[in-house]
This record gives structure tokens, C-alpha cells and sequence, in this order.
């Protein structure tokens, strides 16, 4: 029976090879699916409810947008703990300025803050040569410590009904605003990224940046960018999730960089840059959506939910690192010569 | 009568499409010194895996010591008795020197579960003596050159008190002083009765310390021959299959007006007050000891480090080149010295890779025109004879002598009128450097200026119109093609005779 088996998988080695290749490249999609069908059965139904799935999809849009500007960085190499806090920043100072300027005004601030605030981790990393992880580590807690400052630690609420509808908001009868947003930003991420000139640049940075150099790309500026791309999706990110709960805190978006780490992961960009999947962090957010409203639906406490995602994260990283040992197994068996 | 040691028959190994070995055999004796030769692809690694273990054979037989043997894994190998030295360095660089040596066997030095630090040191102090290796035990590895890192790690094989080592490119961070510390410790193994089987690009050195060189094609096992009876020449044809009597095959190119002038550079503690000129349509080879500072000097024309002092000027204008982007605007190319660290970029598709310099020239308000795109990486991929399944597949599955031409493929879109080569045929085998020969001729034949560094003389020798030699920083030598001599090539390179043409 052994021997049979072993036979069978040299004749059908390609193909499940191919399949294999196919579901690690795309294993937030097939996770996501799978998902989809567990949460259907277990719910009996009730996680279709429109009501239900219209909420898993405003909370996703959030980590969504956090995730596709998380995706950029990772891509080109870098990593930025601070996003949790930065949107939590942007946040309260968009709900501050919301009440006392126009709206337009307001967000155009609010996305320059982000904006600032993304540069400025890209420029310490970068021209003083320090390692991202513990630079950003520190910006966030500047950042907390700043929204705490102009908050004076007490929450910001009574926002006004437009405020409210990029989050909660409905266009087109049934699609939720904050999910129109989430896809625009997906969609010029992506063309960014894989179309044009400087996402090549991003990515031949996450690659190689020694490499890149030698190419006469501009190593420095373009991994000073993706902390400002960063910066500018967090902020959307915290204009959106202001508008979602109506109220803004300092703390808001804190732990938000470890879901968004997770969600990047399942969706396919890996730790070490190089790549860049957008479609695979909003499935990997979607991922995550899904299974924060299932614990919910299954009357889950929010304890025992912290325990969950931080299995959850491991179990991506894990997953990370098997897709990584598969491929390097391949190349190592296919070396052309 | 040498005593027979070891002996591979009949070895065969298939991967799924592919005949890697096809009854593959070799033989070593005690005390021998076995060098195996081919191209890459040829086989050499993958019989060398299915020797240590790695890999299964599908069929044939080993017989080590006069017993079957059958390793079922590296580590089963060492026990037995056979150890490697690979190609890439694997230290732990916050350890030792001796940490790094005895890693893994702690057990030897412990007592009640502490290790017993001096015991230790006494053994890799008689190991370093043995082989006449000045380093302290206690040095932090960190702090090692990457030619004293190599001879930890050779070390270490050594340490295993193995029958066999097998040495995979050994000298590849090695400088010359190193290498001769290198054969006197082949030498003094093969005293005591050990085989080494050496693995090399490098013809002189395998002349230098082979007994008899097996060499490999193909997967097929071509021939055997004692080192001494037999010369560089006939090995090449046995390794590629075919006379290579025109691998330098060299067209007489009228150089034209001067391309490249480089005045007086410096840089502190690398070179000093470089000054040459190259021609549009000549070859100028820069010759020279690792370490010379040839290699600097080409990363400070082309601004990967930075020159203290001197000018450069490109069609006889005054350049100013901060930076590579820079270079390229003023076109020049070049092709670094470390591949895998400068060169491809491992995990991007061979196309992104080829076309990463020349984007600038196909994108429309920052787009990139994919079409472009694919039909000149097409072209060059074929005009090149890049061997490739698709290009979006990674760089890294290619062999090395296909990765070095993408990287030449991405400066030549970037239509180069001045292209630096710095060691471009290191570690490709001997097919593909015929090629790049080739491709230098053409495009000297073309009217471009080109630079080649190179450590290997009968290459430089071959494809250059014109050498300089440095030595320590300074240019000691400057020959033209028809006064080449390996002789005094060498003795500049040593810093033994100077002969700076006067330059008005």
C-alpha cells in the first residue's frame, strides 16, 4: 500500500505540486473560505445575516486599511509598530477638529498628521541607520503619550452624523461606506505597487536593498516612503474608526500593528520584504474579522479573545515560515541549469 | 600499493524529469588527493550529496573502508568518517573561535555539565599548531577576517578527524596567503593518511594539489587522469566536451576617442592617486591581489563608496557621481563583484531582476510598460542564451552562470557606453564564461568602453587590449596585449617591480 502510494505521488507529482503551490501562495483566500463555510455551519445560518456580516465587514475595513499600508512597509523591508498608536493619535485629533473646522478640513489635517508622523519614523530609521523595530516601538509610545496630552486622557464624543457615516454609512443600498474606502485604497495600493516604477523600486528594496542600490534606485528615499504611506493609511484608518464608534480615545488603535501583522501574514507578504500581496492582507483582515465575530457569536469572553489571536498570530507566522522551507525545498530540487 | 579507501560504482539519481547522475563512479585512495571537475550542473554537488547522505542513490553502490556504506543522513556521514567544507561560511559569529570549532561537541570538554574551558583551549590550541593556523582561540569570530572565518570553518571539518573531507570551493574568500596556509594543511592531511576530495573552478589550483582530477559532465562520469600528465587544456575539453581552442577568441577593435578618464582619486586606506583612461571599443583589465584595492577603486568610480579626492570625467567632460543612480545617468554599468550579495535580488522574478536598472525608459508617468517590458526582456534573454523556464520565475532557481547573465542583460538595457566588470566569471562554470567572453568581444566590437577586474590572469590575459596592475593601492603596471606575461604580471601584482607608464 506504502509503495503504491509512493508511486502514485511521482506520477501526480506536478499537479499537487501545483495545487500545493497554489494554496500557500494564495492561503489567506483558502483560509478565508473555509472559514466562510465553518462560520455558516456552526452559526446555522446566522452569520449570513446581513446585519451580522455588515458589521464583520466596518470592523475589517479598519484593519484592512492599517494592513494594506503595513503590507508596503513589510514589502520594502521594514517593519512599523507604531500604526496601533498613530491611528489612535489621528483619531482623536481628527474627532477634535471635526467639531470646529469643515469636514474636508479636517480629514485633509488629519491625513497629514498621519502623513508627518509616518515620515518621521522613516527618517530616524533611515538617516540615523537605526533599527525600525525599536524606533517605531518608541514613536508609539510618543504618539499615545501625545494623544493622551491633547485629549487630557478624556474621550471625544458628540461627533456630527457625517463624522459618523464614513464609518457607519451606507451607499447603494446595502454596501457599507468604510468598505468603498477600504477598496479604493486596496486598488491604488495595488496599481502603486505592482504597476509603476517606484513599486518596483519597493520591492527591489525589500529584495535586496544592496542590489537595489547598485541599480540606481534611491534606497533611502524609498524606505523613508513606505513609513509615509504607512503613515497616511493609518490615519485613514483612524478617521474611519472614529467615524465606526462615533468617539475617539488615545488608546484606540492600541494592539492594532499585531493584528495587522497577523493579517498581512496570512495573506502572503512575508516578514523579510520583497513581496507584496494587497489582496492577501484584505483577505487575511477579512480572516480575522471573521473569526473575532465568531468567538463573539459563540458568547466568547474578550479575555479569552486575546488568547485566541495571539494563537491565531503564531500559528500565521508558523505558516509563514513552512510556505518559506516549501520553497526553498523546490528551488533547491528545480535548479536550472 | 595505495590502499583503496573508498569506491563509488554504478551511482544513479533521478529527480522527477531529470537524470542528475547516470552511473556515476569514483574512486580515492588513502592519502589522496582527488580534485572533481565539471561545469555546474555536471553533477558534482549531487554526487557529493548522495556521499555525505543527503541524498539516496536510486542505484549503484558505495563501498567506504571495505564495507557497503550507506549514509542516511550528513551527520550518519560524519560518524563514519566523511565531512565537508561548504562553499558558504556557517559560523556563529558571536562565538569564538574555539566555540565555533567544537560546536556541537561540547560533550568531549564536560565535566558534571560544565565545560571545562581550558581543556578546550588546549585542542584548538594543538589543532592551530598542527596546521600552523595563527589565530587566538578566545577571538570573537565577528572580528575574523572572511579568510580566517573560511580556515575556522576548514578547521573544523579537519577537527572531525574524518577519512575523507571533501572541500567544495575552499578558496573562494580565501587570498593567496590563505590558499598556500590551505595546501600546507591538504598536504599535512594527506600525510596522515586522509583523502581529500577537492571541488574547484579554479584549473591552477586543481594543478597545484591534485593527485588525479575526475571529471564530470552532464551527469556522466567522463574520465579520470593523473594531474601530472595532463594540462589545462585537454581538461577544459573534457569538462565542456568541445575544443575551446577560440574561448578567447579576440577581433582586433580600433579604439576610439577616450571614454572614461579617470583623474587622481583617493580614497583613505584603500587607493591612492589613481589616474587611467579607457577608449570606447577597448578592454582594459585591472589585475591585482585580493585586497589590493581594485575592487574599491571600481565601487568609488561608480559611487558605491564614496572617493576622498580626484575626478572622473565621462566623452571628456567633468562628471560628478554621488551616487549609482548617478553612474547610470552618465552610462555606466556595472556588474559587482558579489552576486548574491549586489547582484540579483533572490526572491524577484528573473524579468523584474533583468529590468529593475532600464525602468526609467519604459514607464509613462511612472507606469511601466509591460509589454515593452516583456518583449525586451525577451530579446535579451535570447541574444544572452539565458536558460529559463518563464520570467516570472524567481532568479534564484537559476544557476549561477544564468543569474551573472541577467545582471549583465539589466546593464546592457540600460545601453551602457561605459561597463565595469568586476569579476564576472567567478564561480560560473566554464561553458558560460566562454559566453560572457564572447559578449565582452561584441561589445568592445560595438564601440563600448569596458573595464574587467579579475583575479584569474588567463581570463584578463585573454580579453583584455590592455592590463593595470595595483598593488596596495597604487597602479605598479601597465601592459599592453602584446607584452602580457603571467610572469610579470605576478611580479607587479606583488609589488616586486613598478613600471607606471609616464602619463603626459
Amino acid at each position: 500500500m506504502k509503495m503504491n502510494k509512493g508511486k502514485e505521488s511521482h506520477l501526480n507529482g506536478n499537479w499537487k505540486d501545483q495545487a500545493t503551490v497554489f494554496v500557500l501562495n494564495n492561503k489567506a483566500l483558502v483560509i478565508l473560505v473555509a472559514l466562510v463555510c465553518v462560520a455558516g455551519i456552526i452559526t446555522s445560518g446566522v452569520f449570513f445575516k446581513y446585519s451580522n456580516l455588515s458589521s464583520v465587514v466596518r470592523q475589517s475595513a479598519v484593519a484592512a486599511i492599517i494592513g494594506i499600508g503595513f503590507t508596503v512597509v513589510l514589502g520594502g523591508g521594514g517593519i512599523d509598530l507604531s500604526v496601533g498608536n498613530m491611528l489612535g493619535l489621528v483619531g482623536v485629533l481628527f474627532a477634535l477638529w471635526s467639531k470646529e473646522l469643515p469636514l474636508a478640513a479636517a480629514i485633509i489635517l488629519a491625513l497629514l498628521v498621519g502623513l508627518v508622523c509616518g515620515t518621521i519614523n522613516g527618517l530616524i530609521t533611515v538617516k540615523l541607520n537605526l533599527p525600525a523595530f525599536l524606533v517605531t516601538l518608541a514613536t508609539s509610545q510618543i504618539f499615545l503619550g501625545a494623544a493622551y496630552i491633547v485629549t487630557d486622557g478624556k474621550m471625544v464624543s458628540e461627533l456630527s452624523k457625517e463624522v459618523a457615516f464614513i464609518g457607519q454609512g451606507i451607499v447603494l443600498w446595502v454596501i457599507p461606506f468604510s468598505l468603498v474606502i477600504m477598496l479604493a485604497l486596496a486598488f491604488i495600493v495595488a496599481i502603486i505597487m505592482y504597476r509603476t516604477k517606484y513599486g518596483r523600486h519597493v520591492i527591489a528594496t525589500g529584495g535586496n536593498p544592496d542590489a537595489a542600490m547598485v541599480s540606481g534606485i534611491s534606497v533611502d528615499k524609498i524606505k523613508i516612503s513606505v513609513y509615509t504611506i504607512m503613515g497616511v493609511c493609518a490615519a485613514l484608518g483612524g478617521i474611519v474608526l472614529t467615524g465606526r464608534t462615533a468617539l475617539a480615545t488615545a488608546g484606540a488603535g492600541d494592539g492594532m500593528e499585531m493584528d495587522a501583522i497577523a493579517a498581512v501574514v496570512i495573506g502572503g507578504t512575508p516578514m523579510s520584504g520583497g513581496k507584496v500581496k494587497v489582496g492577501g492582507t484584505i483577505f487575511g483582515c477579512l480572516t480575522m474579522g471573521i473569526m473575532n465575530n465568531l468567538l463573539n457569536l459563540a458568547g466568547v469572553s474578550s479575555f479569552w479573545q486575546n488568547v485566541a489571536k495571539g494563537c491565531i498570530i503564531i500559528l500565521a507566522i508558523l505558516l509563514d515560515a513552512q510556505t518559506e522551507a516549501f520553497f526553498n525545498r523546490r528551488r533547491k530540487t528545480s535548479v536550472i541549469n | 600499493m595505495a590502499e583503496k579507501l573508498l569506491e563509488l560504482k554504478e551511482i544513479t539519481k533521478r529527480f522527477p524529469g531529470v537524470l542528475a547522475l547516470d552511473h556515476v563512479q569514483l574512486e580515492i585512495q588513502r592519502g589522496e588527493v582527488l580534485a572533481l571537475c565539471g561545469e555546474n550542473g555536471a553533477g558534482k554537488s549531487t554526487l557529493m550529496k548522495v556521499l555525505l547522505g543527503a541524498y539516496q542513490s536510486d542505484e549503484g553502490t558505495m563501498v567506504f573502508k571495505g564495507r557497503p556504506y550507506k549514509p542516511k543522513s550528513p551527520s550518519d556521514a560524519l560518524n563514519m568518517g566523511i565531512s565537508m567544507i561548504h562553499q558558504e561560511i556557517s559560523l556563529v559569529h558571536t562565538m569564538t573561535v574555539m566555540e565555533n570549532i567544537w560546536i556541537g561537541r561540547e560533550d568531549k570538554f564536560t565535566k558534571h555539565g560544565i565545560i571545562d574551558t581550558k581543556e578546550m583551549e588546549e585542542a584548538t590550541k594543538r589543532l592551530l599548531d598542527e596546521y600552523e593556523i595563527d589565530l587566538n582561540p578566545y577571538t570573537t569570530v565577528s572580528h575574523l577576517s572572511i579568510a580566517n572565518m573560511q580556515l575556522v570553518e576548514i578547521l573544523r571539518a579537519v577537527s572531525y578527524d574524518s577519512d575523507v573531507i571533501i572541500m567544495d570551493e575552499p578558496t573562494s574568500a580565501l587570498t593567496n596567503k590563505e590558499v598556500d596556509k590551505l595546501y600546507h594543511m591538504i598536504r599535512t592531511l594527506s600525510e596522515k593518511g586522509t583523502a581529500i576530495i577537492y571541488i574547484s573552478h579554479k584549473l591552477d589550483e586543481v594543478f597545484e594539489i591534485s593527485d588525479r582530477i575526475t571529471v564530470l559532465r552532464d551527469g556522466k562520469y567522463i574520465v579520470t587522469l593523473q594531474t601530472n600528465g595532463t594540462d589545462e587544456e585537454q581538461l577544459v575539453s573534457y569538462m565542456v566536451g568541445r575544443e575551446l581552442s577560440d574561448i578567447f577568441h579576440k577581433e582586433d577593435v580600433e579604439p576610439g576617442e577616450i571614454a572614461l578618464e579617470v583623474e587622481g582619486i583617493s580614497r583613505e586606506g584603500y587607493f591612492e592617486n589613481i589616474s587611467f583612461q579607457v577608449r570606447k571599443g577597448e578592454v582594459l583589465g585591472f589585475c591585482g591581489l585580493m585586497g589590493s584595492g581594485r575592487t574599491e577603486i571600481m565601487q568609488a568610480i561608480y559611487a558605491i563608496d564614496k572617493a576622498d579626492s580626484g575626478m572622473v570625467k565621462v566623452n571628456g567632460k567633468e562628471v560628478h557621481i554621488h551616487t549609482p543612480k548617478d553612474a547610470i545617468r552618465n552610462r555606466i554599468g556595472m556588474v559587482t563583484e558579489d552576486r548574491l550579495r549586489k547582484g540579483v535580488i533572490h526572491h524577484l522574478p528573473v524579468k523584474t531582476n533583468m529590468t529593475l536598472a532600464y525602468l526609467d525608459s519604459i514607464c509613462k508617468f511612472g507606469f511601466i510598460d509591460f509589454h515593452r517590458e516583456q518583449s525586451d526582456f525577451e530579446k535579451y534573454a535570447k541574444a544572452l542564451n539565458i536558460k529559463y523556464a518563464s520570467g516570472e520565475q524567481e532568479i534564484g532557481v537559476l544557476s549561477g552562470g544564468n543569474q551573472q547573465k541577467v545582471i549583465i542583460g539589466k546593464w546592457l538595457l540600460t545601453n551602457p557606453e561605459i561597463l565595469i566588470l568586476d569579476e564576472p566569471t567567478r564561480g560560473i562554470d566554464v561553458g558560460a564564461k566562454a559566453e560572457i567572453y564572447r559578449l565582452i568581444h561584441e561589445l568592445a566590437a560595438q564601440g563600448k568602453a569596458i573595464i574587467i577586474v579579475s583575479s584569474e590572469l588567463p581570463e584578463l590575459m585573454g580579453v583584455s587590449d590592455r592590463i593595470l596592475v595595483i598593488h596596495q593601492g597604487s597602479i605598479t603596471g601597465e601592459l599592453e596585449r602584446q607584452e602580457f606575461d603571467e610572469k610579470s604580471l605576478m611580479a607587479y601584482a606583488f609589488g616586486i617591480s613598478k613600471n607606471q607608464k609616464e602619463k603626459k
